[in-house]
């Protein structure tokens, strides 16, 4: 539904002052329309200021952040819509949970777009479904619900804003396998069905390779790679010389190529893997 | 000391919700001894933090026996005292980094439990600096905790029970909020620990790969033990793994499928290299096989 | 966010930093009684002197040291029209003018005075405490040596030790604090909270989403805390032992012996000066 361009974004905190730092420099990058597009790197690699700047929370000190072909900062004073067309959901963001209810919760972001009251009530329920959040626990206190469910909660929050690029900051840190997999589905659905462009900041490229169509990799500030998830696992090896943890298996690949076994490049899931080795077995 | 250095047999707990009783450990039984490294593996509300939290007296058992350093825990006669001398020899590292650091200056942070245990104040200084060096943190002894990254609060909270002198120490999800590069600094400190100074270290993980490094794994599952043994022995069942709400590491099931499709394939490999030596054999003895045939 | 500075401590290697934090507390104190047993004119130019030369001892550089006083300008410009008109002198007014049939606005000599001595009284005040208690000394200092010299009364049950961990628990997560915060305040805007436009009691209404979420965090924060401390084998102030041990050296007792001789001057001063006195 919308295209998010970025065209020579520089970023320096603390210009002039000696604590100076440029967490970002000259990154351009567009991104797909409609994709689940993964964005990794290490702590310091920018890849957090990137994601303030998405939904003008910051502006860049250089360079334009487009949406549909406009600069984003073209009328700072609606910078408040921008916001609701860019949904931004910050690192272990169920800690902004403040209502009484859940509903309330999720129903805040649409409310503040003042949308009628029954728009409000089907987009909450909407949004719950794509998180998964069970609808009893919807009139409950933020408080008695556990640590993932306060996740999806929060999430759903800023799904329930609709909005077109949805951007999540560590969407799954810290949760346990089955509750990764819960909200890394939910959230790469919401994309699907409503056709809105999804970006996932993550540390895991384990969860890249499963959940994204696009991946870019930053390094020092800069976009180090970037293309589709076969694209960018083709050059397997220079992710590991960024230092990233490549998943598993294609650590596993790599190595068999070193000692001489014929793997075509980029496998990065257990069935590429398999349908690779098979043949050299019979 | 017994024969072992933590003894849990039989052991109960329940949170009350709503005046409701909630079991959440159902009858465990893990007996550990000085000096190993063991993983406690399980999904979030299996009860692993509860047991963690049951081993330094933060939560008392409901029923059971819970021996830990010769302490009675189980003992309705347990006395603070007990309490105080259980947790010199087991220190905790906790998940938040931030919350467990108490003091503005490093260095202050680390002097902390050796000044509550009354340790003369030469002999404090020296247990910091120390400690320090061990985690490798000595570059930032006057450094202010908040300007620190994750990986490095967690090294400094290591410190700070280092100079404890504790013969055991518990990292309950102590790496589930850092950053990979944070969590191997922490891994690789607690390894150090337990190999050079013979620390018993017991990390509750829900992290597959951190979880295959350790000597022992223990897979806890609601609130019972669902297996226990070397990494080999619980990885050769990836069925078990899944059915605890867990990963199975890609190795692990690539080895699984490639058996599943008829290739021979002997031992259960963890790490990618260890996978990587044995497919090569296998291709190998294939190639032999052929050239036999 | 990282780089917020807690209070005003300039890190510097001076000889006022060097000094023992209980020392600087009980010149900081010594210091607020000279300024008030200062009368003469010509004791006042020696306080004024002695702040000049006070700030030169710790290298704190000026414009840092002024910043200390920009807060408190008004007041002082108050006290300074309020003594140089409300002063009733023995002589004939140096200027008067009338307002109404019955009241007039007179300044005398002793106004003059008394508006001059006032505002470097304030000043120095100021500045001396800052000197001796904020630029050269850290906050976490500054509390052990509170601590330190109130732990006599703690013959009294006064609760010294959990007021001074309390002290510096503060200043520990003040920090961790504001970043949450900033945090907290992102999220909401990102769900398109306004905090810079709209009427107040808009505005008021739109820290909600900030102040519980806030709330809520330090009050888990400070569980887990409290958890963390009790297993570092935390149980109070009782039995507890500290690393650091200061030990007063030559410097601090010279420091005392000059603090108390420069006080004794400027009674003296008051006898024996010259030029007006109070």
């Amino acid at each position: 539904m919308a295209t998010l361009t970025l065209e020579n974004i520089s970023y320096v905190y603390g210009p002039r002052t000696p604590f100076e730092i440029k967490a970002l420099d000259d990154v351009s990058l567009t991104v797909r329309e409609g994709s689940v597009t993964g964005i990794i790197g290490h702590t310091g690699s920018g890849k957090s200021t990137l994601v303030q700047l998405l939904n003008g929370l910051e502006k860049p000190t250089h360079g334009k952040v487009m949406l549909d072909g406009v600069d984003i900062w073209e009328k700072p004073r609606e910078i408040g819509k921008i916001r609701f067309r860019v949904g931004l959901v910050m690192q272990y963001p169920e800690y902004q949970l403040f209502e009484e209810t859940i509903r309330a919760d999720i129903a805040f972001g649409p409310k503040n777009m003042r949308l009628s009251e029954e728009e409000i009530a089907y987009r909450v329920k909407e949004a719950a479904d794509f998180v998964g959040l069970d609808p009893l626990l919807l009139d409950k206190s933020p408080f008695d619900l556990s640590g993932g469910q306060k996740r999806r909660a929060a999430i759903a929050g800023v799904m329930a804003m609709k909005p077109e690029v949805l951007v999540l900051d560590e969407p799954a840190a810290g949760l346990d396998p089955q509750g990764r997999d819960t909200i890394l589905n939910g959230i790469r659905s919401y994309g699907k069905k409503t056709g809105s462009t999804v970006i996932i900041v993550s540390h895991s490229m384990e969860d890249m390779a499963t959940y994204c169509d696009d991946i870019v990799v930053m390094a020092n500030g800069k976009v180090r790679l970037s293309g589709t998830r076969d694209e960018v696992f083709a050059h397997a090896k220079e992710l590991t010389e960024v230092g990233l943890d490549v998943p598993q298996i294609t650590r596993l690949a790599l190595l068999l190529e070193e000692r001489g076994v014929c793997l075509p490049g980029g496998i990065y899931t257990v069935e590429a893997a398999l349908k690779a080795l098979k043949p050299l077995f019979q | 000391m017994g024969e072992f250095f933590i003894h849990a047999k039989d052991l109960w707990y329940s949170y009350e919700e709503n005046d409701r009783k909630m079991p959440v450990l159902r009858g465990i039984s893990i007996d550990i001894r000085q000096g190993e490294y063991v993983a406690i593996l399980g999904h979030n509300g299996s009860g692993k933090s509860t047991f963690a939290k049951l081993l330094n007296g933060i939560l008392e058992p409901e029923a059971g026996a819970l021996t830990v350093a010769d302490i009675d825990l189980a003992s309705p006669e347990l006395s603070d005292d007990d309490i105080f001398k259980l947790r010199r020899v087991v220190g905790m590292v906790f998940q938040n980094p931030d919350n467990q650091l108490v003091a503005t200056i490093v260095e202050d942070d680390v002097a902390f439990g050796p000044e509550n245990l009354g340790v003369p104040s030469a002999e404090i200084r020296q247990r910091v600096d120390e400690a320090l060096a061990t985690v490798g943190m000595s570059a930032y002894a006057k450094h202010e905790p908040h300007r620190l990254s994750g990986g490095q609060k967690q090294r400094v909270a290591i410190a700070g029970l280092i100079a404890m002198r504790p013969s055991c120490m518990i990292f309950d999800e102590s790496t589930a909020m850092l950053d990979p590069a944070g969590r191997r600094e922490v891994i690789q400190t607690f390894e150090k620990l337990n190999r050079e100074q013979g620390i018993t270290v017991l990390t509750i993980t829900h992290y597959m790969n951190e979880a295959a490094r350790a000597d022992r794994v223990i897979v806890i599952d609601d609130g019972r033990v669902l297996a226990d043994g070397t990494p080999y022995e619980i990885f050769a069942d990836p069925g078990r793994l899944i059915s605890a709400g867990l990963d199975v590491p890609q190795c692990t099931s690539l080895i699984h499928a490639l058996r599943g499709e008829g290739v021979k394939l002997e031992g259960e490999p963890i790490t990618p290299e260890e996978c990587a030596d044995l497919i090569c054999r296998a291709l190998e003895e294939k190639k032999n096989g052929n050239a036999h045939a | 966010m990282k780089n917020i500075a807690l209070g005003q401590y300039y890190p510097a290697q001076s000889p006022i930093h060097r000094l023992d934090a209980r020392i600087k507390v009980i010149l900081a104190i010594l210091y607020i009684v000279c300024t008030f047993l200062c009368k003469s004119a010509l004791g006042f130019a020696v306080l004024a002197l002695s702040a000049i030369l006070l700030i030169l001892l710790s290298r704190v550089p000026l414009r840092t040291v002024f910043r200390a006083i920009r807060p408190i300008l008004f007041i002082m410009m108050f006290t300074a029209v309020f003594n140089l008109f409300l002063t009733r002198g023995e002589g004939d007014p140096l200027w008067a003018w009338t307002v109404t049939p019955k009241w007039t606005m007179q300044i005398f000599e002793e106004g003059i005075y008394s508006a001059v001595f006032m505002v470097i009284r304030i000043v120095v005040l100021i500045l001396g405490t800052s000197i001796f208690l904020t630029y050269t000394t850290t906050p976490i200092a500054l509390t052990d040596a509170i601590e330190s010299l109130l732990s006599p009364l703690r013959i009294i049950r006064l609760p010294v030790h959990e007021f001074a961990m309390m002290m510096s628990i503060a200043l520990r997560f003040i920090p961790t604090l504001m970043e949450e915060t900033t945090k907290i305040m992102n999220a909401q805007k990102a769900r398109g909270v306004d905090f810079a436009h709209g009427s107040l009691i808009k505005r008021a209404k739109a820290l909600v989403p900030i102040l519980i979420p806030l709330f809520v965090s330090s009050f888990r924060r400070a569980d887990e805390l409290a958890t963390a401390m009790e297993c570092r084998c935390y149980r109070g102030g009782k039995g507890r032992t500290k690393m650091r041990v200061p030990h007063l050296r030559f410097g601090d007792f010279l420091s005392v012996f000059l603090m108390l001789a420069f006080g004794t001057g400027l009674v003296l001063l008051n006898y024996y000066g010259f030029g007006y006195r109070m």
